[in-house]
């Protein structure tokens, strides 16, 4: 759906990003040197810049590229093309979808995503004509997720579908939310089941439960103690940072298509750093002369 | 299936029978078979079935004639003549056997038909990928054209639904939808949608439009109460068991049988003459498809293969798999060598096609070569560079009809995952397709341009390239397109059958021994080493070949040799990369041929490397 404001929005967000960066950068760098000793510059910091301006510098050339029409690869995720699948056999059985946007407020980005990919799954929902409950355990959450499924279903074409009494608010209380929404799974035995946000000790027992009624059940969390959990139980799992490039990838933006593409870069340039630390400090063990290297290189990364 | 409609004769027990008369009546041609049981003796064929002669007639199903059982019997008549034996009566009826020494007519009469179009079909589901898929598997599985498949998801708004159902005339309407004790409600929107636009079928104006339902069986009151009972508005309504009562099962069996059932007493008697035809008929008449996915599923059952057909036709290539005993077939509508050639080279891009020519050509002489064949299907190649240009489009026939097969293919979708753990990284979507070309064992080509072409290395060639099978793989060909004829009679005599295939319908071509890599890489090791073989036994061979290469070792139909090969660890021959195979095999009237170009099959990218590369692999495999 493409919302000339939210465009807008973006647009102005990532002009700011692009001018506020180098400010920020230099910055961080003369304060440190203005701390330590006087002079302009801390040199001890300068290979922080350079990684900093590298990945920020990624981040802006991924947005410039993904601008200029370029297509950039997205790896698919098995997770959002099972979607229309678990849709689909809601609606072959005639049953509904439950959409669970985890137990955190709006404040968490974990919960942003999840009514990200609720609004993915509600246009489809809204286009089999199936039917969608989302139990929330906050109230702002609720407001979201209406907003979102309301728009999600003027979007399919399908308005009169809308009905924003399947979309409700429980509990704020944990286990209370959890009691209802398991009770509820057990006796209406929903045919697909979506956990996506933030989750804690009742990441299992959701799982688990849509597990023993059949259903299909996606998740997508980025707190890393349930994702076991989630792996065991559900039929596809986002893991961590998928769960946040879902959003990228659901939505097509060329903005967040970008940026992905970028921040990509900065994780394979941490990933190269910590090898070679590795590599390096490994080595150090059996060859003394390399200790110097290694020392010089944990300097370079600010240890 | 449906009981015979017209029972053996009991004169003449099954064990008795020697005259088999079999015919295929197509949309221009009817083509007759006699199977004859030989007689006791000491000959090394004696006792055994055989095909013995083979004869052609026009079809005469259109106007003038309007009587398919003109062309039926002017095919027999002909047949007769060939064997010595009458078997058109002077009433133009099909003479029987009176009693075993009887000099004239035959035992058994069977025929297939797709005549006029054959069977076309209009399908219906809720979830295009999940019984709309199932609904259409079964149709195509039963030998029909899938006009149309109707879906709550198909992005189409109802009036646009109805308007295409208005525009088409189709034969039957198969309509699914909703899993036992499922939905209902969309089920019945889709009957709704169906009934106002009144199909008109094909044939006879008091014609009723057979609809099949094998949905929810919660939605028949329903749905049977929108088409109404027989006779009230228009449609004849049969009700089987839901060919998804589970996302987890498909039950295609019932809906596959009833299309049959359907197919003879609706179709087939309202076609010209074909009430005349059924009478003549020992058994019902099936469709072409219908009886060459039949004797392919016999086949890959008894021997426990995975087998691949493929018939490339003038408009349409089918395409039959058996993977782990689950059949599938597909109908690319629009692939063909005549009438869709123009359409193949569109969808392929000349640019496709041309790879596979190693001589220089004008893309201006080749696009009116296009038209002129899509005007006159009937003609042949008249020269060797007509025949290359021919071959390299049906490469791209072959190799596209195949891609979409492998999509049709699928495990179901829809169904719950089973997960550990251990899946953290590979968590693969339902829907995958069972086809495996790894575990392909037997190639069956059929068609003019892979039956008739002038060798048999080029049928093999042709198949290779367009189909990349990996490890070994039988290649074959029907010699004059008999499975047809074969899948009706092994509903009637299966061993009879199952004989005739394996000693006159397979002609077998050989083997493809080719190495596959990891996906995207086959050129990274181009010019590398890829395997070794050596050949012994009845033949001896022995050879290295690196990657993109090919070698061809000649061994015989009935000559029987020991295979080793030993690929490098880039290179998987069926037992992992880097593990040599031993495999003891018969030959074939082309050899074994060794494929080291690596899958997926990359050709060079600059023109005169891959033209030399492909005339290289041309002349390798014309030695």
């Amino acid at each position: 759906m493409d919302r000339p404001h939210l465009t807008c929005l973006r647009r102005t967000s990532t002009r700011l990003f692009v001018a506020a960066t180098p400010i920020l950068l230099l910055a961080t760098t003369v304060t440190a040197a203005a701390e330590e000793q006087s002079g302009w510059i801390n040199t001890a910091r300068v290979p922080l810049l350079i990684a900093l301006v590298l990945i920020c510098g990624a981040v802006i050339a991924g947005i410039a590229i993904a601008r200029t029409g370029r297509p950039l690869h997205i790896r698919k995720l098995a997770a959002l093309d099972a979607v229309e699948e678990a849709i689909g056999r809601a609606t072959e059985m005639g049953r509904s979808v439950l959409f669970v946007p985890g137990i955190q407020d709006m404040t968490d980005i974990q919960t942003v995503a999840g009514v990200t990919v609720l609004g993915r799954v509600a246009k489809i929902a809204a286009e089999y004509d199936a039917r969608l409950e989302v139990p929330t355990a906050r109230s702002i959450v609720m407001a979201a997720a209406r907003e979102t499924v309301r728009a999600a279903h003027y979007s399919a074409g399908r308005p009169e579908s809308y009905n924003e009494a399947n979309i409700y608010y429980i509990t704020d209380e944990q286990f209370g939310y959890v009691a209802a929404v398991t009770g509820k799974m057990v006796r209406e035995k929903p045919a697909a089941c979506f956990y996506m946000g933030a989750f804690y000790a009742e990441s299992l027992l959701f799982a688990e439960n849509g597990n023993s009624i059949g259903a299909i059940q996606i998740a997508g969390t980025a707190e890393p103690s349930q994702l076991p959990f989630f792996v065991a139980a559900c039929d596809y799992t986002l893991i961590g940072e998928e769960f946040f490039a879902a959003s990228a990838y659901l939505s097509g933006e060329r903005d967040q298509l970008g940026s992905v593409k970028g921040q990509d870069f900065g994780k394979l340039l941490i990933t190269a750093a910590i090898l070679i630390g590795c590599a390096l400090a490994t080595a150090a063990v059996f060859m003394p002369s390399l200790t110097d290297a290694a020392s010089t290189f944990k300097a370079i990364l600010g240890g | 299936m449906s009981s015979p409609a017209h029972a053996v004769p009991s004169m003449l027990e099954v064990s008795k029978l020697r005259y088999i008369l079999a015919t295929d009546c197509g949309s221009t041609t009817t083509k007759a078979i006699l199977v004859e049981r030989r007689g006791e003796g000491s000959a090394a064929d004696a006792g055994s079935w055989r095909q013995t002669q083979r004869a052609e007639a026009p079809t005469t199903v259109e106007e003038p004639f309007a009587d398919v059982t003109i062309g039926v019997s002017n095919a027999l008549t002909e047949i007769g003549e060939l064997a010595g034996r009458r078997f058109i009566a002077d009433d133009g009826t099909i003479i029987r056997r009176s009693h075993e020494g009887d000099p004239n007519g035959c035992d058994l009469y069977i025929s297939t038909s797709s005549a006029g179009g054959g069977l076309q079909m209009v399908v219906a589901g809720v979830v295009a990928q999940m019984t709309a898929a199932s609904a259409k598997r079964a149709a195509l599985g039963a030998g029909a054209i899938v006009m149309d498949t109707i879906a709550a998801n198909d992005k189409r708004k109802p009036h646009e639904r109805i308007q295409r159902i208005r525009e088409l005339r189709p034969d039957m309407v198969l309509i699914s939808g909703g899993t036992d004790g499922g939905n209902v409600q969309q089920v019945v929107q889709i009957a709704e949608q169906i009934a106002p636009a009144k199909p008109r079928p094909r044939f006879g104006g008091e014609y009723e439009l057979p609809v099949i339902f094998a949905g929810n069986a919660d939605a028949a009151p329903q749905v049977r109460a929108i088409f109404g009972a027989r006779g009230e508005k228009g449609f004849d309504l049969a009700v089987v068991q839901n060919l998804r009562p589970t996302l987890e099962q498909e039950n295609l069996g019932p809906a596959r049988d009833k299309i049959h059932d359907v197919f003879l007493e609706h179709v087939m008697a309202h076609a010209p003459g074909y009430d005349r035809l059924m009478s003549w008929s020992d058994a019902p008449i099936m469709p072409t498809p219908g009886a060459v996915g039949d004797i392919l599923q016999r086949i890959a059952a008894r021997d426990g293969l995975n087998a691949v057909c493929v018939d490339i036709g003038g408009a349409t290539t089918d395409v039959f798999s058996v993977f782990g005993g689950v059949f599938n077939r597909t109908v690319s509508a629009n692939l063909g060598m005549s009438y869709s050639i123009s359409n193949v080279c569109a969808e392929a891009g000349m640019e496709n096609v041309l790879r596979w020519v190693p001589i220089e050509m004008d893309e201006r002489e080749l696009r009116n070569r296009v038209k002129n064949k899509m005007i006159r299907p009937t003609t042949i190649p008249q020269t060797a560079e007509a025949l290359v240009f021919e071959q390299a489009v049906a490469r791209e026939a072959l190799r596209l009809a195949y891609v979409q097969h492998k999509e049709f293919a699928t495990t179901l979708k829809g169904v719950q995952q089973q997960r550990t753990v251990g899946d953290l990284f590979s968590q693969q979507a339902s829907g995958q397709s069972i086809v495996n070309d790894m575990t392909l064992d037997l190639l069956v080509a059929s068609g003019g341009v892979l039956s008739h072409a002038p060798r048999v290395e080029q049928t093999a060639s042709m198949l290779i390239d367009s189909f990349e099978p990996q490890g070994f793989t039988q290649l074959a060909k029907d010699s004059i397109f008999m499975m047809p004829h074969l899948g009706v009679l092994a509903s009637v005599h299966a061993p009879a059958a199952m004989e005739v295939f394996e000693r006159d319908c397979l002609v077998r071509l050989g083997w493809c021994v080719a190495a596959t890599s990891a996906a995207g890489t086959a050129s990274r090791h181009w010019g590398k080493k890829c395997f070794t073989y050596r050949v012994s036994g009845a033949v001896s061979a022995s050879g290295e070949l690196t990657c993109g290469e090919v070698a061809l070792v000649r061994v015989g139909i009935d000559q029987e040799v020991e295979v080793v090969v030993e690929p490098t660890k880039e290179f998987d021959l069926g037992a992992g990369f880097g593990k040599s195979v031993v495999r003891r095999l018969k030959g074939g009237s082309a050899g074994i041929f060794f494929d080291a170009r690596g899958r997926p099959l990359m050709l060079p990218e600059k023109e005169a490397d891959r033209k030399a590369a492909v005339a290289r692999w041309d002349a390798v495999w014309s030695t």
